[in-house]
């Protein structure tokens, strides 16, 4: 009997042994967890190279989709004290993160090293670097060059008043000349204010953000010549009611000459309308200033400052090879983000060749990513605002009078 | 004559339906208080649900209302009332009050004022009955944000919206603005409400017209009323109960919209369909001033249950005049 129990109690272990090896097959490994903000398909060849490369490391991918709900995501497990380990830092979440002490110092590790100084100063503060931001994106305008064309245009406006008089004769003919959707901060203005900031050598938000000036003596000349293709009738009102996907149709269909646009459409548009041939230019310059691109760093991936040092040396590795050819490769070929390490040059649709030099030279400006706080409530504000502006309601002036008084309140 | 009969027929439906216990019975059939207390046990669950889903909650949303909690630490300040000295101070923080008055109201009305005759013809034995109930309960069914999304391409001001298309090919009306004109916009979220919320309510009521008795009806054509006089006479008393729930259940859901404004028309053009809700909802997940945004909700709260309360009492006190 005795002999039974023992014989009994042999095979249990020896089957929870054999269990546990086959429940787990990596153990030893160090576990890093991950938040990724690129979808699972896209990812998981970037972690299958990673995990061919280093096989002590095994990274637990969770996702959850941009914007929205994956700040609230990363929020939700920031606060509870289950942050994973590699996460995200972007325009929307940046100020708390830094705040908080939630990320590390990556500044003088050689990846760093690799990224256009553009993208690591975008999630730096003080020198530091905190987030490594492999790509960026940038969005100008798109034109349909049959329909400019017909009108006498083979190549696009280069000031914001010869696009007013091309407009007009695109109105002239027939042709719906300009959409572009204001359910955000207009890529006109983000334009405009970018090529201004540049010549300041980026101190415009500096001195407003330090009160030495204002967004109503910045902002307000730009309002006004972006509110004249409302008050000229070149431009539909109606365009507040509108949303990127619904004037992507109407370019894709013939219906309008120009739209604001990225690169995120070129795919769609490929595959909606084979036949139209299109083109990005960067946004025309007002006031003497240059043609400029909307446009910021893609999110960086940040460390999490509360995991033990381990997991940070592991997630450190895992940032090398984000960073590495291998890894940019295998991201680009993924994504089709224009990426900005030193080692890799990503393939550039043909027709988005103008803006892609602003991605590579880091001439791109987002007022959402350059302000230095209080960046949702002032990105709601003015695009509220600015639909009001184009509707009549208020003057451009209001508009940048309110969003300062949102600066004040804030 | 008529309705006289009618009347009695009311209160012989009412004192028939009604399954309200004595109390006198009650206590001498229910063994004691022993026996009153059991049954007051059954009760527990719903008080500890109510206490850790609401009351708990509550509590915690009026601590962090006095505090700077910003959502990713629990490092919060406190700094007494000053959240709640920025909502009455900055007009944007209360920028979605109007709109969510109107659609609270607005749908409250318009769906009541729908659904109870739609509830009263489905009522009625028809071929295809069911088929036709469960078309007008369809839109009860996908969430609100997924019809929100779909309705903002059938109201795209555009020539080549769905409606707007319809519009001119059948009637030659030009493209109308339906969700970039302020008025249009407040109109259309209204009624996209109204078409969601409209058949769920009219089976509601249909549940409570079932619960009539039919002989009550006979009465009345025997003496003579004719079909209006047995809607107002009859049905529109007897469904106060039904009222009474099914406006609660509008008011309360209205005032909370948030997810087919937000979908629809992003809370635009301005602020002209912006939500309290939505204000809460970007206060605190978007900008991470989940202070300001507990205040927002613990100010909301209030107001929602002043209505709510407000409204139980006109409806109960109409529910005593008739029935």
């Amino acid at each position: 009997m005795k002999k039974t129990v023992l014989k009994l109690g042999a095979a249990v272990l020896a089957a929870s042994l054999a269990l546990a090896g086959c429940a787990d097959p990596d153990s030893g490994k160090t576990k890093v967890t991950f938040l990724s903000w690129t979808g699972e398909e896209q990812m998981k060849p970037i972690l299958e190279a990673f995990h061919a490369a280093n096989e002590d490391i095994k990274i637990e991918a969770s996702y959850s989709p941009p914007v929205a709900e994956y700040i609230q995501t990363l929020q939700t497990r920031v606060l509870s004290g289950t942050a994973p380990d590699v996460f995200v830092i972007a325009a929307e979440n940046k100020t708390n993160l830094l705040d908080g002490g939630h990320v590390i110092d990556l500044s003088g590790e050689p990846y760093i090293s690799k990224v256009e100084s553009f993208n690591t100063e975008t999630y730096g503060r003080d020198g530091k670097a905190y987030g490594l931001s492999v790509s960026s994106w940038a969005a100008g305008y798109m034109y349909n060059e049959d329909l400019l064309k017909q009108v006498g245009y083979d190549t696009f406006p280069t000031t914001w008043d010869d696009f007013l008089v091309m407009s007009k004769k695109l109105q002239d003919a027939g042709i719906k000349p300009f959409l572009e959707s204001v359910d955000q901060m207009p890529t006109t203005l983000s334009a405009w204010i970018g090529a201004k900031t540049n010549t300041m050598d980026g101190k415009l938000d500096d001195k407003i953000f330090s009160g030495e000036t204002t967004f109503a003596a910045e902002w307000t000349p730009y309002l006004e010549q972006y509110n004249r293709i409302y008050t000229e009738g070149l431009v539909s009102k109606d365009v507040v009611g509108l949303d990127g996907d619904m004037i992507r149709d109407e370019f894709a269909n013939g219906r309008v000459a120009v739209m604001n646009a990225g690169p995120w459409v070129i795919n769609a548009l490929r595959e909606s309308s084979p036949d139209l041939k299109f083109k990005f230019a960067l946004v025309p310059g007002v006031d003497g200033g240059e043609p400029f691109a909307a446009g910021a760093a893609s999110p960086g991936y940040a460390i999490n400052s509360k995991s033990d040092e381990t997991k940070q040396a592991a997630a450190k590795k895992f940032l090398e090879f984000l960073a590495s050819k291998e890894g940019v490769q295998i991201f680009h070929e993924q994504t089709r983000d224009v990426t900005v390490t030193d080692d890799f040059e990503p393939e550039v649709d043909p027709a988005f060749e103008p803006l892609a030099s602003s991605i590579r030279n880091g001439q791109l400006y987002l007022p959402m990513i350059a302000w230095q706080r209080s960046e949702d409530i002032l990105n709601v504000e003015a695009v509220a605002q600015i639909q009001r502006m184009i509707q009549g309601e208020i003057t451009p002036a209001e508009v940048a009078k309110a969003m300062d008084t949102k600066l004040a309140g804030s | 004559m008529a309705l006289l009969t009618m009347d009695a027929a009311k209160k012989s439906a009412t004192s028939g339906t009604s399954n309200k216990p004595r109390r006198g019975l009650a206590r001498s059939t229910s063994g004691g208080w022993k026996q009153v207390a059991g049954n007051q046990a059954f009760l527990i669950p719903a008080i500890v649900v109510f206490i850790f889903l609401f009351v708990i909650p509550l509590c915690q949303t009026f601590y962090w209302s006095l505090t700077d909690f910003t959502g990713y630490s629990t490092d919060a300040n406190f700094i007494g009332l000053s959240n709640y000295k920025i909502i009455m101070t900055d007009p944007s923080m209360l920028a979605g009050l109007g709109f969510t008055l109107l659609f609270g109201v607005g749908t409250t009305l318009l769906v009541t004022l729908l659904a109870i005759p739609l509830a009263v013809q489905l009522n009625k034995v028809f071929f295809g009955r069911n088929l036709v109930r469960s078309l007008w309960f369809f839109p009860a069914i996908p969430s609100m944000a997924i019809l929100g999304l779909v309705w903002r391409y059938i109201l795209s001001p555009l020539e080549s919206g769905v409606l707007n298309s319809t519009l001119h090919d059948l009637f030659g009306i030009n493209a109308l603005p339906w969700l970039s004109d302020n008025t249009l916009a407040r109109l259309s979220v209204i009624m996209v409400g109204v078409w969601g919320a409209t058949g769920w309510h009219a089976v509601l009521y249909t549940a409570y017209l079932q619960s009539i008795p039919g002989d009550i009806y006979e009465v009345a054509r025997v003496d003579g009323a004719n079909a209006r006089q047995q809607f107002f006479g009859l049905t529109l008393p007897l469904l106060t109960p039904a009222i009474v729930v099914s406006t609660f259940l509008l008011m309360t859901g209205g005032l909370k919209v948030f997810d087919l404004p937000y979908t629809l028309t992003n809370g635009g053009p301005g602020f002209a369909t912006y939500t309290l809700t939505q204000s809460i909802v970007v206060s605190g997940v978007s900008q991470g001033r989940y202070g300001l945004a507990s205040a927002l909700a613990v100010l909301f709260t209030i107001a929602v249950a002043l209505l709510a309360f407000g409204q139980l009492a006109l409806t109960k006190m109409i529910e005593r005049k008739f029935v």
